[in-house]
């Protein structure tokens, strides 16, 4: 393990010309289409100053390259992006979960379809970096989580090498893609939040990485949990989805409405997770020909023989669904399908 | 006008230098033994088995390998692999769909 120790990132020596700079980034690749804030030696040094990892410590080997991310390099990376430097943790966190083979970061990287990879901060990191989870907090305005989903974002293709029409093969990819990044509204909460979920303590801090298809918003103003349950289940059935195809793990972003509603009739998580999976149930005659094809290859081993009428649960079982609580007032929820060959991986982050 | 020290973001790329080893050892097809990870999308057996018998009859490889993966989405299984590196003189992972 000596060699990733003298793994330095090239620099170079240019003029100090905004436009100049840009233009460079813009021509090499090393840009997402945005602007970037230029890497420069001195804001790389102010970076590198809040983590305690050495400069050259080889963090993972990112898929489908197998670039080197080091603890500079995802500096660097985050420099570009907009990221204050108290974000570097987030960043090291969160570049060694994507690269858990659980993960499954190469075909993620490699596919044509358009997964994005979707940060859900815990803990109380969230606070102290002002990570919206209220509001819009999948959207635009909030500093933290726009700047902290572009920096993976460029790490993934700058230190993967996943660029567009090269290694990443997405056919559309998704305004995901630039950024997507939020944290679990853990104040108005009427369960266990994720991480604590999962094991870490309640003052524990962590990332989540989850290989997120896209977003799809279910308003309802069902005000009982039984139809709020089965409202919500039938949005998850499509037959065009790559989760009933392989056993996947879908997500859930519950507003504190709905939340509310599921609390006050006294379903914990685990009922929700029941109650959606049953209901979530598709016949495998829904499937296109080619598609039972593939989930024969997929899930016989599972389920075995795969007939017509064969019920495909979305996951493997209830706890591979997933919920989070965030988002302000109102009567949404957003349904997050995902990759199918994917495990979502959570990382505590060394503040 | 001053002038800044700016830093690449990339990173060499493991795969690179994996490639280039491969590239020395082949001297050729004739004689050879070519796997092929099938990548298990519709019709790419039908492409991988075309592609066999090409390079059978025009190309003179001895033997075609066929190892299919059970899904286009995970990476092929480690003993596959292994066991490819092993057998073959060169693997082709391609994508048919």
């Amino acid at each position: 393990m000596s060699e990733p120790m003298m793994d330095r990132a090239a620099s170079f020596e240019m003029a100090d010309d905004l436009e100049a700079i840009n233009r460079l980034y813009r021509e090499r690749r090393w840009s997402d289409g945005l602007p970037i804030v230029p890497p420069t030696a001195a804001r790389v040094e102010r970076m590198l100053a809040h983590s305690r990892r050495g400069r050259h410590e080889l963090v993972a080997l990112v898929a489908p390259g197998f670039g080197t991310a080091t603890v500079e390099r995802i500096a660097i990376n985050a420099v570009m992006a907009g990221c204050e430097p108290e974000y570097l943790p987030v960043l090291i966190a969160a570049t060694e979960a994507v690269a858990d083979p659980e993960f499954n970061l190469q075909g993620i990287q490699a596919t044509t379809n358009p997964v994005a990879v979707w940060l859900v901060l815990n803990g109380p990191v969230a606070r102290q970096l002002q990570v919206n989870s209220t509001f819009n907090c999948i959207g635009q305005g909030h500093w933290a989580n726009a700047t902290l989903g572009r920096a993976l974002r460029l790490i993934l293709q700058n230190i993967g090498g996943a660029w567009p029409g090269e290694m990443d093969r997405a056919t559309h990819g998704q305004p995901g893609k630039f950024t997507f990044c939020c944290a679990e509204n853990e104040e108005n909460h009427p369960w266990q939040p994720l991480h604590v979920e999962r094991g870490f303590a309640m003052g524990d801090s962590t990332v989540t990485v989850v290989g997120a298809e896209g977003t799809m918003n279910m308003n309802t103003h069902a005000k009982g949990a039984a139809e709020l349950a089965r409202v919500i289940a039938e949005t998850m059935i499509h037959p065009t989805s790559n989760e009933y195809v392989h056993g996947g793990e879908p997500w859930f972003i519950l507003g504190s409405e709905h939340a509310e509603i599921f609390r006050r009739e006294g379903w914990d998580k685990a009922a929700v997770k029941r109650e959606l999976w049953e209901r979530s149930k598709m016949a495998v005659k829904h499937l296109s020909a080619k598609e039972i094809d593939r989930a024969r290859a997929s899930r016989t081993p599972e389920l075995g023989e795969l007939r017509d009428d064969t019920l495909l649960p979305i996951s493997p079982r209830p706890e591979d669904i997933h919920l989070i609580v965030a988002g302000g007032p109102g009567t949404h929820s957003v349904y997050i399908p995902c990759f199918g060959n994917s495990h979502a991986v959570m990382r505590r982050i060394d503040l | 006008m001053a002038t800044l020290t700016l830093f690449d973001p990339t990173a060499p790329r493991a795969g690179d230098t994996q490639a280039a080893a491969a590239h020395s050892t082949l001297r050729g097809l004739a004689g050879a033994t070519v796997g092929f990870i099938d990548n298990a999308k519709p019709n790419f057996n039908h492409l991988a088995d075309d592609l066999a018998d090409l390079l059978q009859s025009r190309y003179g490889v001895a033997k075609v390998i066929m190892r299919r993966k059970s899904s286009a989405s995970i990476p092929a299984d480690p003993a596959v692999i292994a066991a490819l590196s092993l057998e073959c003189d060169v693997v082709i992972a391609g994508s048919g769909d």
